[in-house]
């Protein structure tokens, strides 16, 4: 029988969210429009319409050595014209944001190319190739891995997952990069992911409301969510791997 | 530093306050009478980017705003998310609590009662602010800030 790969335990709708979005063969429902020059704005690599600067020249151009690996593996878009390594790194906060760091990190692995993503308590950061940078990000706006009130793009100065919200329902933000226009109740960047002001506020939409994130939220959460210990499976998959790393020196036999 | 001997208590919110939200509730805790002394904790928001790529931008922020407590006007450093109090006597807590129960009618809040402000200053607030510190706010603030405690005129 063919390998299936589950990709998780579980039986609560945490546990099925977590199974969705890191299937590659699962597509993430798209359900806002941020647009490839708004989102090279939030960036903050390189001026919008300007050409990608370079670390090396294309790999058409250079001489490779004769390696077996090049052969067998196709470099990516970015890769392949030499673009810069750039990044974009999340907070997600812990009140029932859609995705999570070690979430992002693992769907990351599962569906993108070329990248070397950093998983941290509260943050995340994806660093590749400037061109599949753009590509992924939008993929990672756009979908349901975002919410605009509790998910932000923020590349330094990242303190908020674990803290209350504000009272708008907004993360917390030292730098305050993104705002919620009370007329319209749409979240706009106002700064771009480092805290330099924008020349234009850049539209990600409305923030969810809280049936549809506790519907596709990716963290357990035992005051606003759904409680780990409500997962028995789970919880009990958790003790195993614990119990086996613990008992690891020993050679455990089961 | 603080007296061990007066009771303390704190107010902790659900939600991290506006500053419009600190306002109102600041100027009904003065009207209570017995309260010694309040700190305003939460995480800071600084006036300039202090590190990072973007470090000395301005970082113009919504939540750092000038409010007017009594005839006091001061301007908030932090987003405000626990409230510390110090007080006279435990008596004042019901009086809190009917203050806090005006303002906070769209999300929840608790009083908690402990001990939340020094009582004794450590070596590292020895080595830090040395030995002629003001023992007064040690544990509270920083001795060495520029902007001192603001005193509102209560109704004793």
């Amino acid at each position: 029988m063919a390998y299936k790969p589950q990709y998780g335990p579980g039986s609560s709708t945490i546990a099925a969210n977590r199974r969705k979005y890191m299937d590659p063969a699962s597509k993430l429902e798209k359900v806002r429009d941020v647009t490839d020059e708004d989102l090279v704005l939030i960036l903050g690599h390189r001026a919008p319409g300007s050409a990608y600067k370079t670390a090396h020249p294309p790999l058409a151009e250079q001489q490779e050595p004769a390696c077996p690996i090049r052969k067998l593996v196709t470099p990516t878009d970015g890769a392949k014209a030499g673009d810069r390594i750039r990044y974009i790194q999340f907070a997600d906060s812990m009140y029932n944001a859609p995705c999570q760091p070690y979430l992002r990190s693992y769907l990351e692995a599962y569906k993108y190319r070329g990248i070397d993503p950093g998983t941290l308590s509260g943050r995340q950061i994806l660093e590749c190739r400037e061109r599949d940078l753009e590509k992924y990000s939008k993929d990672l706006v756009n979908t349901v891995l975002f919410d605009p009130a509790l998910t932000a793009v923020r590349g330094c100065t990242v303190h908020g997952h674990s803290l209350r919200l504000a009272e708008d329902g907004m993360m917390f933000d030292m730098l305050q990069r993104c705002v919620l226009d009370k007329k319209s109740g749409i979240v706009k960047y106002v700064k771009d992911q480092v805290g330099v002001p924008l020349d234009r506020e850049v539209k990600v939409g409305k923030p969810m409301d809280e049936k549809w994130l506790k519907a596709h939220s990716g963290i357990f959460h035992s005051l606003v969510g759904v409680a780990f210990r409500d997962d028995a499976e789970y919880v009990e998959y958790v003790q195993r791997v614990h119990s086996l790393r613990t008992k690891y020196g020993f050679m455990p036999k089961e | 530093m603080t007296e061990a001997k007066f009771p303390q208590a704190r107010i902790v919110t659900e939600r991290l306050l506006n500053p419009e939200t600190v306002e109102r509730l600041l100027n009904q805790i003065i009207t209570v009478e017995g309260i010694r002394r309040i700190i305003l904790n939460g995480p800071r928001l600084p006036s300039t980017i202090p590190y990072g790529p973007a470090r000395n931008v301005t970082n113009p922020h919504s939540m750092r705003g000038m409010i007017k407590v009594g005839d006091q006007e001061m301007e908030l450093a932090v987003h405000v998310g626990t409230i510390l109090l110090e007080l006279e006597s435990r008596d004042v807590i019901p009086s809190l609590k009917a203050a806090c129960d005006t303002v906070f009618t769209e999300f929840t809040y608790r009083v908690q009662e402990g001990r939340y402000m020094k009582t004794e200053p450590t070596l590292s607030d020895y080595a830090k602010y040395g030995p002629d510190a003001d023992k007064s706010i040690i544990g509270m603030s920083d001795p060495k800030s520029k902007t001192g405690p603001v005193i509102l005129q209560g109704i004793k």
